[in-house]
């Protein structure tokens, strides 16, 4: 049983340019799930910002975790949340 | 610090790095316009006794570049006597270890000052903390009158997506309210920095 399609949300500094990373984890995400997304958000913002979201859940934030996201951890987060059955 | 004559003459003149520019031209050219000269910068940076070189690190996509590059881009078309070149900064990974923000942020623009033999004067880095430390002053006083943009270290992507917008709308008018006052401490800390050292 799989859980409904899930939506990922990416914040990334745009004055930084951080549109490179932000790109790369979502054609990674694109390619590796595919119609099991229901969404891919791009969120332009500022202040040293580069935030994932995997629904509601903060999987990555480079103000709290440091740096750039694994995109293997993002990945796990992403599977776990669409193993997980629908109520 | 010292840099030879060979690496010097890579770098490329601020008008060539307008024109190749790739991203932000207009907001830069916009910023460009919106640039005062205090004449006190003018008359400090005139009366120097020797030319000065300015070596600047830079990229496109930056909002510091755009914000700050044209004030001495500006200042450079007043004196004559000061030489700009501009270097990528991605391209030149080896200039930008050399004058890490903090020891080790690659922030930019990093504008370094030479004499004719290439001795380094002094350097500058990114902004002036005074404009950050207004800048967030400012951006808690947002948060504070907007209760319904929740807290300012929470991630944004948890906002309604009209409410993140009007969010954005009120940090971009707190950012254009404060070009004045950022242009001046630019162009303050230019001052000071030039003014310390015997060309």
């Amino acid at each position: 049983m799989t859980g409904k399609p899930v939506k990922v949300k990416i914040t990334y500094c745009a004055e930084c340019g951080y549109e490179p990373q932000a790109l790369d984890l979502t054609k990674a995400l694109m390619y590796e799930f595919g119609g099991r997304l229901s969404a891919i958000e791009l969120i332009p913002w500022e202040s040293g910002t580069f935030d994932v979201s995997v629904e509601d859940s903060l999987v990555h934030s480079m103000s709290r975790d440091g740096g750039f996201p694994d995109p293997r951890q993002v990945s796990a987060a992403v599977r776990a949340r669409i193993s997980t059955p629908s109520r | 610090m010292t840099l030879d004559r060979s690496r010097w003459d890579k770098g490329i003149t601020y008008d060539a790095f307008k024109t190749a520019m790739t991203r932000n031209q207009e907001r830069f050219a916009e910023n460009e316009g919106r640039v005062s000269l205090d004449p006190e910068t003018v008359r400090t940076f005139k009366s120097l006794p020797k030319p000065l070189r300015v070596l600047v690190l830079a990229e496109d996509w930056c909002g510091d570049v755009v914000a700050n590059l044209p004030i001495l881009g500006r200042l450079a078309k007043e004196v004559p006597t000061l030489d700009v070149r501009v270097f990528y900064r991605d391209q030149n990974l080896d200039l930008m270890e050399r004058w890490l923000n903090q020891g080790k942020y690659q922030s930019i623009p990093v504008f370094v000052f030479f004499d004719e033999n290439f001795r380094e004067l002094g350097h500058w880095i990114e902004r002036p903390a005074s404009v950050t430390e207004r800048r967030a002053a400012e951006r808690k006083k947002i948060f504070a009158a907007h209760p319904e943009f929740g807290s300012p270290d929470a991630p944004v992507d948890q906002l309604p997506e009209d409410v993140r917008t009007r969010l954005q709308a009120e940090l971009q008018k707190m950012r254009d309210g404060m070009v004045s006052f950022a242009n001046g401490e630019v162009q303050r800390e230019l001052r000071e920095l030039v003014s310390k050292v015997a060309v």
